[in-house]
């Protein structure tokens, strides 16, 4: 990318140094579910109708009402499986065919999504969560906690989610209130950092989100979100407004945006946006956060969560039923580099003193080396980048980063399992996919070739 | 005849309402549409115009909103369309498929040209919102580029088994003239899809649009004729139903293409089986009616899903499409969690003009629409109990009807049975799938249906036994597309055809075999 190999003056050899410091810090190979319920997730990968399967059964297992309705849902998918079944799968059908092979079958499967949960949702509620965010402190890591719940399809959906989010902000920041300082995380060149950070999805403020009626979502959210920033500001929280599919990203973005610079706000909280790189026309919107971080006067910097996105199978499943233009890069290495090229603008951005600060959330070691190398070109300190990762993705690469001493944030989910599978579904769909980084890394592919040029 | 050959059918995408940019596109075809009201909706027979003010539509939204003006035909101006049909049934006849979809392809050109004028028309004179006008444009134009194809495959026949000695042939000519009737509530798209099949396979078509939308039926006429359909092989006969009681008893209609409501589609069926005087060929129907549409929801139903699409299912154009939910089967595990968040999502129901984007419910067609969804809702009320009654800050003007839901209706209520056609469902606990499959299987009706599980023996027993044309699971159960849903009922709710299906066009054709024999002197020649 031209435009990245001019603002890191290093160019490769800079980022390829960055990516072997890193990799470096890594613990010694091992997959991204190590150990855990790597069987299964391995036989899915490999196979497009058990990975079917297997999803279907976690998406159900909240909905089961009796072990022995778990096994008959197993057993249903896994019947519907047409290609050779693996000896595990072949054992499950068997003991579905009695009742008590049934009640056996079901309370494995069931114990086995649990755990598998577990890895991704850091607990039912904050409270739950407390042990593992203190440790995560300890360790260098800051994070973000996420309230997974089912859909907002009433206006009480929407004010219990509010509701949830006023306690959460309330209980985070009890929770970091009593941690020791951690330098690193708590400022940058621009200044202080809140510990206390919640991530909040517009989708879940309002019932009335309709992608051809923006306004109508917006109007139904903002009182709600309003509120929202006003309990942040007096907790000195952060609030991260999430953005979801293309079908809302009019509705949030321009929410937040008018909601942040209303005058009331401009004294805080501090709050964040996000930009989702595989969206072909992301660069419109990283200029407009940029105009927004350097024209409207705000106490806290503006922080943009840089992402690839998460909602690729969904933009591309429904802009093929409407016959419409796919949104979405759909050749994976395009959404690489357009992702570099908007870590380029936004570090640049920051460099040119916007008050901005870039936050680089992936788990691909060549995005997240690029970046810093692109920082340290254009002189920025370490500690004005700030890199994101996934709870239970991120693990590693969590650990690696602050070893090193970098800025790190974890996004933590919180939620029961019901409210969870959602995010599950679409977390192991990423998880067992051939494309992803961390498979990649996984298969042994040489760090060379990881650390390559998209 | 065309040069090359069609490329392969697709839908025409529906407008990416999430773009400002599309938006701005509807709103400028409106406010085309709006500086240039009252438009005059003529009968068109031959050449010949006849303009009149006896039908007038106006907008449901606000009556006192003339959107058009047409004559009231009857009888006289039937027999002159007939007439014309007859002179330009031979021509038409005559001429090769490939070059009847040509034009019909060029009539879909025509509509995609104007696709936010049009759209504004089904705004104006059916209350359609938005989203749903424009799909209904988009249908017209599937149902134009579909049946263009389906002629010229069904012009090669089909292969037969021959022995030695002998020629078979089979081929498809068409029957005659076909009469449409249509509806108000897909007013492009439906008389467009019937119109286009008759055509399509050789037939004259004489189309009676339903008097609500005379506007929309005769634009679709318009739109052919631009494209090149002779005037005589199409005319247009704007009129009530005693226009449509004319077309149906003439000896000279060879098929009848109805869709609407059971009481008209079942005397059509009945007038169509008479054999006037003069009359040389039995007359085929294909008639689509009503339903009384029921969705089962499963205890392992996903309610973040099933919600939402059971209130577009029920709720979306006021509960007007033939596909709409009228019934709710629900397994009583879930029953509760789902009636609560069924009610809090009616509650959020954005109801008011078609023109405003955002709007999920409309107005009604007519008063009388009102008073009829009225009176049953009164009923299911009074009998039941209510679960939902979306009636705050209904607009002052317009025939609107509050979304409501009712549940704990006695199993003999007439309006668990008769269709509603209006923004009204109610609500049944079964102990099981299977109780709710006797319960769709008791109805006359079978038109559509949902099922809400994620059980794969629950859906293959679902499927098993399912009476209904068109069984939608896990999704919401209306919005059929061209080509992928082939849309119908079967039952009382129709003759099964199947529109936008790959069997249409057979309803408006006749077969013929020749075999010829090529022995001669004991050698096959």
């Amino acid at each position: 990318m031209a435009d990245g190999a001019t603002a890191h003056g290093g160019g490769e050899d800079a980022v390829l140094a960055v990516g072997r410091a890193i990799h470096a810090a890594l613990p010694s190979a091992h997959g991204p579910l190590r150990g855990l319920d790597e069987r299964a997730m391995e036989l899915a990968a490999q196979d497009a109708q058990l990975r079917a399967a297997l999803f279907r059964f976690v998406d159900v297992v909240p909905a089961c009402r009796s072990l022995d309705d778990l096994a008959r849902h197993l057993t249903g998918f896994l019947g519907e499986v047409e290609t050779a079944k693996p000896p595990p799968i072949a054992a499950a059908l068997r003991m579905g065919s009695t009742r008590a092979g049934r009640a056996a079958l079901g309370a494995a499967s069931a114990a086995g999504v649990r755990h598998m949960a577990h890895r991704f949702i850091v607990g039912a509620t904050v409270g739950d969560a407390t042990g593992v965010l203190r440790h995560l402190w300890d360790d260098g890591v800051a994070t973000s906690v996420d309230l997974l719940g089912e859909a907002t399809i009433t206006a009480g959906e929407a004010d219990r989610y509010a509701a949830r989010c006023r306690e959460a902000l309330e209980q985070l920041t009890a929770v970091y209130r009593g941690l020791p300082p951690r330098e690193r995380l708590e400022a940058d060149g621009l200044g202080p950092i809140p510990r206390a950070n919640l991530s909040v999805k517009v989708s879940a403020l309002t019932p009335l989100l309709r992608p051809d009626a923006p306004g109508l979502g917006q109007r139904d959210a903002a009182t709600r979100l309003r509120d929202l920033l006003r309990t942040a500001r007096s907790l000195g929280a952060h609030v991260h407004i999430d953005m979801e599919s293309l079908d809302s990203r009019e509705a949030v973005a321009d929410l937040a945006m008018e909601l942040l610079a209303e005058p009331e706000f401009a004294d805080g909280p501090s709050a964040g946006m996000v930009l989702q790189a595989y969206l072909r026309d992301s660069p419109e919107l990283c200029d407009r956060l940029i105009a927004f971080a350097r024209d409207v006067p705000r106490a806290h910097p503006l922080v943009v969560r840089l992402v690839k996105g998460a909602y690729w199978d969904h933009e591309v499943v429904e802009a093929r039923q409407h016959g419409w233009g796919v949104p979405v890069f759909e050749v994976k290495a395009e959404s690489d580099r357009n992702f570099e090229a908007l870590t380029v603008r936004l570090l640049r951005a920051r460099a040119d003193g916007v008050a901005l600060r870039p936050a680089i959330a992936s788990h691909n070691l060549r995005s997240v080396a690029h970046a810093m190398a692109v920082a340290r070109a254009l002189h920025l300190d370490d500690g004005d980048v700030e890199l994101q990762v996934l709870r239970g993705l991120g693990d590693d690469l969590q650990g690696a980063l602050a070893a090193l001493g970098l800025r790190v944030r974890t996004y933590c989910p919180v939620g029961d399992l019901v409210a969870g599978m959602a995010y599950l579904v679409r977390r192991l769909l990423e998880n067992t996919s051939n494309e992803g980084f961390l498979s990649a890394q996984h298969e042994g592919v040489p760090l060379e070739r990881l650390l390559a040029a998209p | 005849m065309t040069a090359d050959p069609l490329p392969p059918f697709r839908n025409e995408p529906v407008l990416e309402l999430r773009r400002a940019a599309e938006r701005q596109k509807l709103l400028d075809g409106l406010g085309w549409l709006d500086e240039r009201l009252a438009l005059r909706a003529p009968t068109w027979i031959g050449d010949d115009r006849h303009d009149g003010d006896d039908l007038v539509s106006t907008d449901p939204g606000d009556p006192s909103r003339v959107v058009a003006l047409a004559p009231r035909g009857g009888p006289a101006e039937v027999d002159a369309a007939l007439t014309a049909a007859e002179r330009g049934l031979r021509g038409w006849s005559a001429t090769p498929a490939a070059e009847r979809a040509r034009i019909l392809v060029a009539a879909a050109a025509w509509m995609r040209e104007r696709r936010p004028k049009l759209a504004a028309a089904c705004v104006r004179e059916a209350a359609k919102p938005w989203a749903e006008a424009d799909a209904d444009v988009c249908e017209a134009i599937d149902f134009l580029e579909f049946y263009a194809r389906g002629a010229i495959a069904l012009e090669r026949g089909r292969p037969l088994f021959e022995l030695p000695g002998e020629r078979n042939t089979m081929s498809y000519v068409p029957r005659g003239i076909v009469a449409v009737i249509s509806p108000w509530n897909f007013p492009i798209a439906i008389p467009t899809g019937m119109v286009a099949a008759g055509l399509a396979t050789g037939n004259a078509v004489v189309l009676k649009p339903a008097e609500q939308t005379p506007l929309c039926g005769f634009v679709l006429v318009e739109a052919l004729r631009a494209a090149g359909v002779p005037a005589d092989a199409l005319g247009l006969v704007q009129g009530d139903g005693g226009a449509g009681a004319a077309l149906v008893a003439d000896p000279r209609v060879a098929t009848i293409a109805f869709t609407g409501s059971g009481a008209v589609g079942l005397e059509i069926v009945r007038r169509a089986a008479e054999i006037a005087p003069g009359q040389r060929q039995l007359k085929r129907t294909v008639i689509e009616m009503g339903g009384k549409n029921c969705v089962i929801v499963d205890s392992d139903a996903d309610l973040d899903d099933a919600v939402p699409a059971i209130v577009r299912s029920a709720f979306d154009y006021a509960g007007q499409k033939c596909s709409a939910a009228a019934r709710l089967l629900v397994h009583e595990a879930i029953a509760d969690a789902l009636l609560d968040r069924l009610a809090g999502a009616v509650d959020v129901l954005q109801v008011g003009q078609a023109g405003t984007f955002g709007t999920e419910v409309g107005p009604v067609i007519e008063q009388e629409a009102q008073e009829r969804v009225a009176r049953y809702a009164a009923q299911a009320t009074a009998a039941g109990r209510v679960v939902a009654r979306r009636d705050a800050e209904l607009p002052a003007t317009g025939w609107f009807c509050p979304p409501t839901v009712v549940t704990d209706l006695d199993p003999a209520a007439p309006v668990l049975r008769e269709e509603v056609f209006g923004p009204l469902l109610t609500v049944e606990r079964v102990a099981s799938v299977d109780e709710a499959c006797d319960r769709v299987d008791a109805l006359p009706f079978a038109l559509t249906g949902g099922l809400f599980s994620r059980n794969p023996d629950s859906v293959d027993r679902v499927v098993a036994r399912s009476p209904v044309g068109n069984l939608y699971v896990n999704r919401k159960i209306t919005a059929a597309m061209v080509g992928r849903q082939p849309f119908g009922g079967n039952r009382l709710s129709g003759t099964g055809t199947k529109a936008g299906g790959p069997d249409y066009l057979l309803h408006f054709v006749e077969p013929r075999v020749v075999t010829e024999n090529t022995v001669r002197h004991g050698l096959v020649v």
